[in-house]
C-alpha cells in the first residue's frame, strides 16, 4: 500500500489535525499498538450503546416534560441517578438523549463532506487544471470564512433544528475533506504504480475507483474520525449559543448553557455534559490519532 | 527491493537539495512574494463577502422589522425599510457597500446608527487582548515545555506533557470556560466570573478580568503548540542527518536540540501560529458570550440577532482579513528568517 | 601522559599505558595514549542491535578489525551490512533504541559503555565523521562558518576572533574556492561537492587522529568523487590522521585504500591488504563481490552488480556461517560459525571452504561465464593483470606506498 503522508489541515480544526499529524509522526511506537486503538474504540462504542440503546434498557424517563415538583433533586435520588435538572428533567435520560442528537449530527456532517467533498477534492487533484484551480478557490474562499460566523448566520437563517445544524456544519466537512482528498490525490499521483496504470491503459473509472479510492481511503477514515471531535465540540457551541439543537429538547451544548446560568448552586447540571463531550471527543481524537499512524504505515 | 548489492549512483545535482523543503517560494524575492499573496487575497476577501451577504439575506427578517418590533404595521416597516435603505435589491446594496468599503468606509450600524468604524474602536481593543494574551502566554510557554518533552522522548516530561495536551486538545473552549468559572471564581473566588474591566481602570484589574477569558482560549492553544513543536522536534532530532553532524562534531545533548533543531522546527511552528491565528479569532465570540465581553464576537451575535447587517459583515472582514494577513505575515517571516528563501535555493 | 600540542604533528609520541586523563578530555592538547606499532582502533566483537515492532534486528554481529595509526581502510560490504550502524556505534551515534556489547579500543581507551561526557570530548575530537549525503548533513538555517566555527570552539580554546581564524582556515586547507566569502553563506547556496568540503572541514575542526569517511563521495558524480577522494587522502597524508571509508564501490576502495576489511551480515569476513585481498581472494563472499563486476567495465570505480541471492534477513540469520544461503562451497561445516581467523599473515578470513580449497564443493579454478566465475576478473586487466597495481602507485594514482 502506498505510504502517505498525513494530511493537511483545514480552518476547522487545525489545532488537533496539525498536532496529530506531528505527535503521530515517525520515531515513535507509544500508540500503536493495538491498546491504543481498542481503548478509544472501545469508548465510543460505549458511548454508542449508552445514547442509543441507554434510555430503553434502563428505561429512563423522558428527557422533556419532566414535572416541575420534582426539580432540582440531588444525584443517586430514587429514579434518577444523576438527578433532576430545573425543570424536573432527569439528567442521564436528558444526557443520553443530548448525546444521541450530537452523535447523529456528527456522523451525517463526516459522511456529507466525505463523499461530497471527498469526491470533489479528489477528482479535483485528480483531473488538475483549470478545473482544480477553479473548485480550490472556491472552497479557499470557504475555509477563509470565520467558521462560526457561516454556522451562527446558516444557523439563523434556516432556525434551529437538528437537519439545519446538519446543513449548517456541512458548509465546512465538505471543502474540509476535499482539501485532504485532494493532497491525498497529488501524492498518489506521483508514485509509480499510478504511473504505471495509466501507461497501460487503465479507464479514468477503473482509475478512480481501483487504484485512487483505496488508497485515499485510509486517509479520509482517519480524518473523519478527527471531525467526528470537531463537529460534537461545534455542535456543542451552536447549542450552546442557542443556534443548535432547540430547547427544550437536549444536546449538550444546551446543556452546558442552561447549567451555566446557576453554575454556583448546581454546578454538576454543567459538569455531566461536560465530561460527556471531553470523553467522547478524546476518543474519537486518539482513534483518529492510532489509526493514522498505523495507515502511514510506520 | 530487488538488487541485493547495488546502490544506484544518483548524481548529486540531480536530487537537489531537499527540494520538497526548498520548494515553498523557491527563487522569488520578497517583494513579488508580498504582492502575490496580496493578490490572491483579494479574491478570496470578495468572496467572503460576497458569501456574507448572500448568507444574511437569507436570514428571515430585517433590522427594519426588529427594530419596530412585533406591532408594527407593514407601512410602518416600508418605510423604515426605505429610510435604512433595505428596499433595494442586494446587488445594489452590496455594490454600494463595496464601494465604501474600499474607501475605508464601512458604513454605519443600521440599528444604533453609530459609524462601524467607532464601533470597532471599541471592541476590536477588547478581542485583540484576549487573543494577544492567551497567544503569547501559550507560545512562550509552549517552546520550554516542547524542547523538555523532545529531549528524552519517552521521559516523564514527555508523558505528561502527552497526557495533558491530549486532554487539552480534546476539550472544547466554552467547556474549560466554564470549568475555570466553576472552580477560580465560584469555588476559589479568586477572579471575577464575568465582565470586563478597561484599561484605563488600572492594569491589574483589567488583567484580573481577561486571566480566565484568556486561558479558556490559550489552554488548548498552548496544547496545540507544545504538540506540534515536540513532535516536529523529535522528528528533527530523530530523522534529519545534520542532527547526526552536529552530535558529530560533540555538540552537547541540550545545544543540538535549542541550536540546531530548534531553529529549523520554528519555521514549522511558524506556520503554524499563523494559519491557526484565523481559527482564534473566530474561536473568541462564544469566549466573549459567557464572560459578557465587549468585543467583536459580542458584537457579532448582537448584529446577527437584531439582523445589523452592515456590522455583522463588519466583523466578518475583520475577522477574514485577520487570517489573511496571519499568512501573509507568515510567508513575510519564511522570507525574512528562512535563508532557503531569503537568498532563493540554487 | 604526553600532552599533544595543538597541532598536527606526530600522533604517536604517547608513551603512557593507556591510562584515560579525564582532565585533558575536550582540551586542546590531548594524551595520546598509544604505544608505536600499536593500534589506533581495535573493535572486537562488537554487536548492535535494534528492537523494531518487537522483531530484533542485528544489525552488527560480531565484528572485528584493528586500524593502524595513519592509514587508511575501506569497510565495504552490499547495503544493510552494517557498516554505518558500527562506525556509528564506535562513536555513540546510535539512537538510544539500540543495544551495543562488545569492545571498541581507541588508543587503548573503551569507547562501549563510556560516559556520554567523555564520549562528547571524543566525538569531533579525536574521532570525526563526515556522512554520505552532504545536502542533508549540513544544517540548512545556519551559515556554513558558524557550522564550523561551533566545532572549532568546541575543541579548542580559541576565543571568537581566534576561531573564525581557524574557519577560514580549514575552509581553505580543504580547498574550498573562494573560502572568506563562502564562510558567510548557507548550505544551499553550495553544490554538492563543495557542501562535502565543507564537511570535511567541520570534521577536521578537532584535528581528529581518525576520520571515518561513510560513503562520502557516493552522493558525488564521478569527477568531484575522484576530487574529494584526492582530498582526504592528501589530508590523511599530512596530518597524520587514519581514515576509514566506507564504500560499496569496490574500485573505489583498490585504488585508496591500504587495506580493506569486507562485512557480511554486520561481522568481517575477510580482511587484508588491499594488494593481497585482490590477489588472493579467500572468502567467497568477496569472491563473488569481484565476481561481479561486469567483465567490459573498465571503470576504475565500479559498483559491484548483484550478487546471487538474497542479502540475509537481520532478524533471523542461519545458523553458523551467514553466507551459508548464497555461498557455492557451503557444506554441513558450515553449520558451525567459522571464526575470523589471520589464516596467512595479515590475511584474516572467516571461512572453512575458502576460495582455491578445492575442500566443500569448491571446484577449484572454473572455466565459463557467471558472477561467481573467476575468470570474469581474470579478463578484468585492472584487477587480473594485478591486483597489487591495482592498489598501487601505477594505476590509480594511489599514494599510499610510502605510508607503510
Ligand atoms: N535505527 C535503526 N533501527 C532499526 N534498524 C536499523 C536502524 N538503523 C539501521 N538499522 C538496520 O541495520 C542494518 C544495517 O544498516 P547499515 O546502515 O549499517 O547498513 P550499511 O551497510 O551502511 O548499508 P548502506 O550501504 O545501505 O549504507 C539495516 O538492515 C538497517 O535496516
Ligand atoms: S564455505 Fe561455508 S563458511 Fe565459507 S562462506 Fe561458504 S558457507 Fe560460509
Ligand atoms: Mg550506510
Amino acid at each position: 500500500m502506498a505510504v502517505v503522508e498525513p494530511a493537511p489541515s483545514f480552518s476547522l480544526g487545525p489545532e488537533i489535525d496539525q498536532a496529530e499529524a506531528k505527535a503521530g509522526g515517525r520515531g515513535r511506537g507509544r500508540w500503536r499498538n493495538n491498546l491504543g486503538t481498542w481503548i478509544p474504540a472501545g469508548l465510543i462504542l460505549f458511548v454508542l450503546v449508552a445514547c442509543f440503546l441507554g434510555p430503553t434498557l434502563l428505561s429512563l424517563p423522558s428527557p422533556v416534560g419532566g414535572n416541575i415538583l420534582e426539580s432540582n433533586q440531588p444525584a443517586l435520588s430514587p429514579g434518577h441517578i444523576l438527578g433532576t435538572d430545573p425543570n424536573g428533567n432527569d439528567i442521564l435520560s436528558r444526557l443520553l438523549n443530548g448525546g444521541r442528537s450530537s452523535l447523529w449530527i456528527a456522523v451525517a456532517v463526516n459522511l456529507i463532506g466525505l463523499a461530497i467533498g471527498g469526491t470533489l477534492g479528489a477528482l479535483s487533484g485528480y483531473v488538475g487544471g483549470i478545473a482544480d484551480t477553479i473548485i480550490m478557490r472556491l472552497l479557499d474562499v470557504l475555509i477563509a470564512f470565520p467558521s462560526l460566523v457561516l454556522t451562527l448566520a446558516v444557523a439563523q437563517a434556516l432556525g434551529p433544528s437538528m437537519t439545519n445544524t446538519i446543513f449548517a456544519l456541512a458548509f465546512f466537512s465538505i471543502p474540509a475533506f476535499a482539501r485532504v482528498a485532494r493532497s491525498a490525490v497529488l501524492r498518489l499521483r506521483e508514485m509509480p504504480f499510478m504511473a504505471a496504470a495509466q501507461l497501460s491503459g487503465t479507464t479514468a473509472r477503473r482509475m478512480l475507483f481501483k487504484h485512487l479510492a483505496p488508497n485515499i481511503a485510509p486517509q479520509l477514515i482517519t480524518f473523519g474520525m478527527l471531525g467526528m471531535g470537531i463537529v460534537i465540540i461545534i455542535e456543542g457551541a451552536l447549542s450552546f449559543l442557542g443556534l443548535g439543537i432547540p430547547d427544550p429538547a437536549p444536546s449538550w451544548g444546551n446543556m452546558v448553557a442552561t447549567g451555566q446560568l446557576s453554575l454556583s448552586a448546581t454546578p454538576m447540571l454543567v459538569v455531566w455534559p461536560s465530561v460527556a463531550l471531553l470523553v467522547t471527543v478524546l476518543a474519537f481524537n486518539l482513534l483518529g490519532e492510532n489509526l493514522r499512524a498505523r495507515w502511514s504505515g510506520r | 527491493m530487488t538488487a541485493t548489492a547495488t546502490t544506484p549512483r544518483v548524481p548529486a545535482d540531480s536530487r537537489g537539495p531537499r527540494a520538497s523543503r526548498v520548494g515553498r517560494v523557491t527563487g522569488s524575492p520578497v517583494l513579488r512574494l508580498v504582492v502575490k499573496r496580496l493578490l490572491m487575497a483579494i479574491p478570496i476577501m470578495l468572496g467572503v463577502t460576497v458569501l456574507t451577504f448572500w448568507v444574511l439575506s437569507l436570514i428571515p427578517g430585517n433590522a427594519a422589522q426588529q427594530l419596530l418590533g412585533p406591532e408594527a404595521t407593514p407601512e410602518d416597516i416600508a418605510l423604515l425599510e426605505q429610510q435604512l435603505g433595505l428596499d433595494k435589491p442586494g446587488v445594489v446594496r452590496y455594490l454600494e457597500w463595496l464601494q465604501g468599503a474600499v474607501t475605508g468606509d464601512l458604513g454605519q450600524s443600521i440599528v444604533s446608527r453609530q459609524p462601524v468604524s467607532e464601533i470597532l474602536s471599541q471592541r476590536l481593543p477588547v478581542t485583540g487582548e484576549i487573543v494577544l494574551l492567551a497567544f503569547v502566554v501559550s507560545l512562550v510557554l509552549a517552546i520550554p515545555v516542547a524542547l523538555l518533552a523532545a529531549h528524552k522522548p519517552d521521559g516523564v516530561m514527555d508523558r505528561i506533557s502527552m497526557v495533558v495536551s491530549t486532554l487539552g486538545l480534546s476539550v472544547a473552549n466554552y467547556v474549560l470556560a466554564l470549568l475555570l468559572v466553576l472552580v477560580f471564581a465560584v469555588t476559589l473566588g479568586w477572579l471575577p466570573a464575568i465582565g470586563f474591566v478597561p484599561l484605563e481602570d488600572g492594569l491589574w484589574p483589567n488583567l484580573r478580568s481577561m486571566i480566565l477569558p484568556s486561558a479558556a482560549i490559550g489552554l488548548p492553544l498552548f496544547c496545540f503548540y507544545t504538540r506540534f513543536l515536540r513532535g516536529d522536534l523529535v522528528d528533527q532530532m530523530q530523522q534529519e542527518e545534520y542532527v547526526t553532524t552536529a552530535r558529530a562534531k560533540g555538540v552537547g545533548s541540550w545545544s543540538v536540540l535549542i541550536k540546531h533543531a530548534f531553529r529549523n522546527s520554528s519555521f514549522g511552528l511558524i506556520t503554524i501560529v499563523g494559519l491557526n491565528l484565523g481559527a482564534l479569532i473566530g474561536g473568541t465570540v462564544i469566549i466573549e458570550q459567557i464572560f459578557a465581553l465587549p468585543g467583536i464576537g459580542q458584537m457579532l451575535l448582537q448584529a446577527i440577532n437584531t439582523r445589523d447587517f452592515v456590522v455583522v459583515q463588519a466583523a466578518v472582514v475583520i475577522f477574514a482579513l485577520v487570517a489573511v494577513l496571519a499568512n501573509l505575515i507568515v510567508d513575510l517571516l519564511y522570507a525574512v528568517l528562512d535563508p532557503r528563501i531569503r537568498y532563493g535555493s540554487s | 601522559m604526553s600532552k599533544r600540542t595543538a597541532t598536527y604533528a606526530s600522533g604517536d609520541s604517547g608513551v603512557s599505558e593507556g591510562v584515560i586523563d579525564p582532565v585533558s578530555l575536550g582540551k586542546p592538547s590531548r594524551a595520546s595514549a598509544a604505544q608505536p606499532g600499536e593500534p589506533l582502533l581495535v573493535v572486537e566483537d562488537l554487536r548492535v542491535q535494534f528492537t523494531r515492532g518487537g522483531r530484533k534486528i542485528n544489525a552488527v554481529n560480531g565484528l572485528s578489525y584493528e586500524l593502524t595509526p595513519g592509514s587508511m581502510m575501506a569497510i565495504i560490504g552490499e547495503s544493510g551490512s552494517g557498516k554505518s550502524v558500527s562506525s556509528r556505534a564506535l562513536m555513540g551515534l546510535l539512537p538510544p533504541t539500540a543495544k551495543i556489547t562488545g569492545s571498541v579500543r581507541f588508543e587503548g581507551r573503551e569507547l562501549i559503555g563510556m560516559p556520554e561526557r567523555d564520549m562528547r570530548a571524543l566525538r569531533g575530537g579525536d574521532i570525526a565523521m563526515v556522512f554520505q549525503d552532504p545536502a542533508r548533513s549540513l544544517n540548512p538555517t545556519m551559515k556554513i562558518g558558524a557550522q564550523i566555527t561551533e566545532a572549532v570552539k568546541l575543541h579548542s580554546d580559541l576565543d571568537k576572533k581566534g576561531a573564525h581564524a581557524r574557519a577560514v582556515e580549514l575552509l581553505k586547507l580543504v580547498r574550498l574556492p573562494a573560502a572568506e566569502r563562502r564562510f558567510h553563506e548557507y548550505p544551499h547556496q553550495l553544490s554538492g561537492g563543495m557542501r562535502q568540503r565543507v564537511m570535511i572541514a567541520i570534521a577536521l575542526a578537532g584535528e581528529p587522529r581518525l576520520l571515518i569517511a561513510d560513503e562520502a563521495t557516493t552522493a558525488l558524480d564521478v569527477t568531484t568523487q575522484a576530487q574529494i577522494m584526492e582530498l582526504l587522502v592528501e589530508l590523511q597524508q599530512r596530518l597524520g590522521m587514519a581514515v576509514i571509508m566506507i564504500s560499496h564501490d569496490l574500485g573505489l576502495a583498490a585504488s585508496y585504500a591500504q587495506d580493506v576489511v569486507v562485512m557480511y551480515a554486520g561481522r568481517a569476513v575477510e580482511h587484508a591488504p588491499t594488494g593481497t585481498l585482490f590477489a588472493n581472494v579467500r572468502m567467497p563472499y568477496t569472491h563473488a563481490l569481484l565476481g561481479a563486476i561486469p567483465a567490459l567495465d573498465r571503470e576504475p570505480h565500479s559498483l559491484f552488480e548483484v550478487t546471487p541471492g538474497q542479502p540475509p534477513d537481520l532478524s533471523a540469520l542461519p545458523k553458523g556461517c551467514p553466507f551459508r544461503p548464497r555461498c557455492p562451497n557451503a557444506t554441513d561445516k558450515c553449520l558451525d560459525d567459522p571464526p575470523l581467523t589471520e589464516h596467512e599473515p595479515e590475511h584474516w578470513w572467516a571461512c572453512w571452504h575458502p576460495v582455491g580449497s578445492g575442500l566443500g564443493n569448491d571446484p577449484g579454478p572454473r572455466a565459463g561465464t557467471g558472477p561467481l566465475d573467476p575468470a570474469v576478473a581474470a579478463d578484468d586487466p585492472g584487477l587480473a593483470d594485478g591486483p597489487d597495481e591495482a592498489a598501487g602507485p601505477g594505476r590509480h594514482h594511489t599514494p599510499n606506498g610510502e605510508q607503510r
